[in-house]
């Protein structure tokens, strides 16, 4: 492989790997920092599928073969659909329980 | 043959080859054989299924069959306003502001299987949750909503992506 598209191809990986590692970390302090289950659907939606997008862009960057690449590819089609649909089950049951979501303080607004 | 009999066997051939396209891309496999057997695997499947995955009233191609061409920039657009709105969710964890709200808000798309994408990647962007789509008509739990206007937020949280999809189904 020309030495520049390799070079280009790892600097990618590791920008999607630190974007894993970024929005993991963001999403379990938005669990512990937002005060209601709204909220926190929100941090661990950040979790769930930005982290574990950018882990499976950054894995297709790096795949050896074009085998590992199609499952790769494969993974993450199945992965836009089921991580949306978990997510909207627990927000339905919360709209559906009646459940009032958190309103920030006036100052808290932007 | 009779047009619901074809259009049965349409449904049961396209499902079938969607799902072989898929089982190649997962195996990976080159021999003769593999795909054979892929292919009646496919088939036996899509034969027990294909009622599930394209409706009966839908009977129109265009309607569950996505022109290629506008899935590359669906999925250019879509990945560009998913990172936007993470960044924007890591800041309001890191203590920015935020406005939570329920809004209901209408949508042109015809086809179910847009109406389903639509709803889905509303989800999928950080920020906004589908809660219900029952029609046309959907509820979103809005975590930066900026107003209560139905069009507006509409507008907002779709974002050009109705546009697209529309392009992408009908």
């Amino acid at each position: 492989m020309n030495p520049i598209l390799f070079w280009a191809r790892e600097v990618l990986a590791l920008l999607f790997f630190l974007f894993f590692l970024v929005f993991g970390l963001s999403g379990l302090l938005g669990l512990f920092r937002f005060p209601d289950p709204w909220s926190r659907l929100q941090a661990s939606s950040v979790t769930s599928t930005t982290s574990v997008f950018s882990l499976l862009t950054a894995l297709l960057l790096i795949a050896p073969s074009w085998a590992m690449a199609s499952r790769i590819l494969i993974i993450m089609a199945f992965f836009m659909i089921s991580s949306p649909t978990g997510s909207h089950i627990i927000a339905r049951f919360l709209w559906f329980s009646g459940l009032p979501h958190w309103m920030p303080e006036e100052k808290d607004k932007g | 043959m009779r047009a619901r009999t074809l259009w049965n066997l349409i449904r049961w051939v396209l499902s079938g080859s969607v799902f072989f396209l898929v089982w190649l891309f997962f195996s990976s496999e080159t021999s003769l054989f593999a795909h054979l057997l892929g292919l009646a695997g496919a088939m036996l499947i899509s034969a027990l299924t294909y009622r599930v995955f394209l409706a009966d009233h839908e009977a129109g191609l265009r309607y569950f069959f996505p022109n290629p061409i506008w899935v590359v920039v669906l999925i250019v657009r879509l990945s560009w306003s998913f990172y936007l709105s993470s960044f924007r969710i890591v800041g309001t964890i890191l203590g920015g502001p935020c406005r939570p709200r329920i809004v209901h808000f209408r949508t042109r798309l015809k086809s179910d299987l847009a109406r389903f994408a639509l709803a889905n990647f509303i989800t999928w962007t950080p920020g906004t949750i589908t809660l219900d789509l029952d029609d046309d008509h959907l509820t979103v739990f809005w975590f930066y909503a900026d107003t209560a206007h139905r069009r507006l937020a509409g507008e907002k949280i779709k974002e050009g992506l109705e546009g697209i999809l529309g392009k992408v189904w009908v």
